[in-house]
């Protein structure tokens, strides 16, 4: 019996249902309770969502049917068109820089000098700390009066910048404080990668006289494609479903400037309950996001 | 010569370090002043620290509170949503069948999905049923905004315990299930541990969905607490930045504990998407 056991069960993962033995059913229930969860959490309201931007609604009552109305108005809507363009360009400049900030860290943090694991360490404070705490800091940093970065530009006769009161500027900051946020998982993850790089490869390079610029660009890079390209797919979703950081400093404003479509369908919904449009836009959001990392995959399968 | 240069390498670090921390820093050292001298001196150490800061907030506002709230959310979500991933890590670490592929893209599509719209149906849903302003519309989306990453984690910790081990318990009677209670879950439990940590930060920093479903006072957790701090007294810089220094000590501290585990976090997503 014992030894019958042991033959099966090395067996039976793979060849359960081939052989038309029974089938286990622990898989299933482990994944039984969660499945339930998600369903309850995400698909019901996905659903939902569907249904309620056909219909002209409100928190209090879901309305008429209005078919793609919603739709409609919404892609006749400059503040529709306003909140896409803002989304693009804070998730493209956020990929970008944080890619390049994070790179040059990992690359840094690479070499050999004592204290690098402090400094990495440290170098994570931006990403762990709660958004709210961030924000604190840095609309001190940035306000009007007192705000340090005016009392340094009025020390060379400068400034003052209302940063968060024109609009330019008001994009600059939020993006410049989603970047700060945003670099240090990028720094982390190719840093990671970068340490399980093969030296000996880094040793036949030189030996047949590569430079250092041809040891990066022939050995580390290409290492580094995959991860780089996955880590670009998470960071464009995480900036575009972005809440926190375009809330919390500007609440989308001065003048909607900095009303990325989350903003927007969080306006809809609880600013002027009309939750057709606001699940419209969450919709729409879903659906591009879905489209660019389908995009974004199937360009990394072509690469690699 | 080389000795020097690793020492200014060291040097240059802890520069970067300065800049890249600098806005955190002037959180803590502004905690220590008044807001008039926040907003006057030009040092940045403060000239004569004070505690002035810490004792409003704890006398006059609902700190601990908001603290205890979002100790409980965090821990109630934590221990739900590691539970329910080491189920789900535990049959895709140990079974191969075409459910858990799918299981897996449905894992994918919850990491990308917007929030928002999860938001608006569970708000009017959670309002009929009268949860608004009640910790389990939060607790669960917590969870299941947690469940990808703890899931793929916590499967690669399952892999690198050996199969031989629990298929030998089964040999001597065991089910499986006992055997993962009783013989991998004990050999992972750094990687739980680590986990759960992951996990109890997200739910304690996440302002979004705490600040949709808890509008009450009494039952606001920290973020959406300092926030309401910042519209109510935007003026009041000390006691923002006392607010906001007390608020992350348990991240620091609990980051503390897993920074080494990081680096197989942050391609945990990487490795299994």
């Amino acid at each position: 019996m014992p030894r019958a056991a042991i033959q099966s069960s090395q067996r039976v993962a793979p060849t359960l249902l081939v052989r038309g033995l029974p089938i286990e059913r622990l898989p299933y229930l482990l994944l039984l309770p969660s499945l339930t969860l998600i369903c309850l959490i995400e698909l019901y309201p996905f659903l939902s969502g569907v249904s309620y931007s056909l219909h002209k609604g409100t928190l209090l009552s879901t309305g008429n049917f209005v078919a793609l109305d919603n739709y409609v108005r919404l892609f006749n809507s400059p503040d529709f068109y306003n909140s896409l363009s803002f989304s693009f360009f804070f998730a493209l400049f956020n990929v970008v820089f944080s890619y390049l900030i994070g790179l040059g860290l990992a690359l840094f943090l690479n070499l050999d000098f004592p204290g690098r694991g402090l400094c990495r360490v440290l170098l994570l404070i931006p990403w762990i700390v709660p958004a709210v705490v961030s924000i604190v800091s840095w609309k001190w940093l940035i306000a009007d009066r007192g705000g340090l970065v005016n009392i340094i530009l009025a020390t060379f006769g400068l400034g003052p910048i209302y940063f968060l009161s024109q609009s330019g500027w008001a994009m600059v900051a939020v993006i410049v404080i989603k970047i700060w946020r945003s670099f240090p998982f990028m720094m982390l993850s190719l840093l990671a990668q970068l340490q399980v790089i093969d030296r000996t490869l880094y040793e036949a390079g030189k030996l047949d006289g590569a430079s250092h610029w041809q040891l990066f660009w022939h050995i580390t890079l290409p290492h580094l494609k995959n991860i780089s390209i996955v880590q670009a797919i998470l960071m464009v979703i995480w900036s575009i479903n972005d809440f926190e950081t375009p809330f919390l400093l500007t609440q989308g404003g001065p003048s909607n400037a900095t009303e990325n479509l989350i903003l927007l369908s969080y306006r809809y919904t609880f600013g002027r309950n009309d939750i057709g449009r606001g699940s419209a836009v969450a919709i729409l959001t879903l659906v591009l996001l879905v489209v660019l990392a389908t995009l974004m995959l199937h360009q990394q399968r072509k690469i690699a | 010569m080389k000795f020097n240069f690793k020492w200014l390498l060291l040097l240059v670090g802890l520069a970067v370090v300065f800049i890249v921390d600098f806005p955190i820093l002037t959180v803590i050292l502004n905690s220590f002043r008044t807001t008039d001298s926040i907003l006057s001196s030009r040092n940045i150490l403060p000239d004569q620290p004070t505690l002035t800061n810490y004792f409003y907030i704890n006398t006059r506002t609902h700190f601990w509170t908001f603290l205890l709230n979002s100790g409980i959310v965090a821990l109630a979500s934590t221990a739900l949503g590691t539970g329910l991933a080491a189920l789900a890590g535990f049959a895709m670490s140990r079974f191969r069948l075409r459910v858990l592929g799918i299981y897996n893209q449905a894992l994918l599509i919850v990491q990308m999905f917007p929030l928002i719209l999860a938001i608006i149906p569970l708000f009017v849903m959670f309002r009929r049923l009268d949860l608004v302003n009640n910790f389990v519309p939060v607790i669960l989306v917590y969870t299941v905004t947690q469940l990808p990453f703890a899931t793929w984690m916590l499967r690669s910790y399952f892999d690198s315990v050996p199969k031989e081990l629990d298929e030998a318990a089964r040999v001597d009677g065991c089910s499986r299930l006992r055997g993962f209670v009783q013989i991998v879950l004990p050999l992972s439990t750094p990687g739980i541990a680590a986990v759960a940590i992951f996990s109890f930060l997200f739910s304690y920093n996440e302002f979004f969905i705490s600040s949709v479903f808890l509008r009450d006072e009494n039952r606001m957790t920290m973020p959406v607490g300092i926030q309401s701090f910042m519209q109510q007294y935007s003026t009041d810089w000390g006691g923002l930045m006392a607010s906001a220094a007390l608020a992350m000590v348990p991240t620091l501290i609990l980051f503390l504990f897993i920074q080494k585990y990081m680096i197989s976090g942050a391609t945990a997503g990487a490795v299994k998407g």
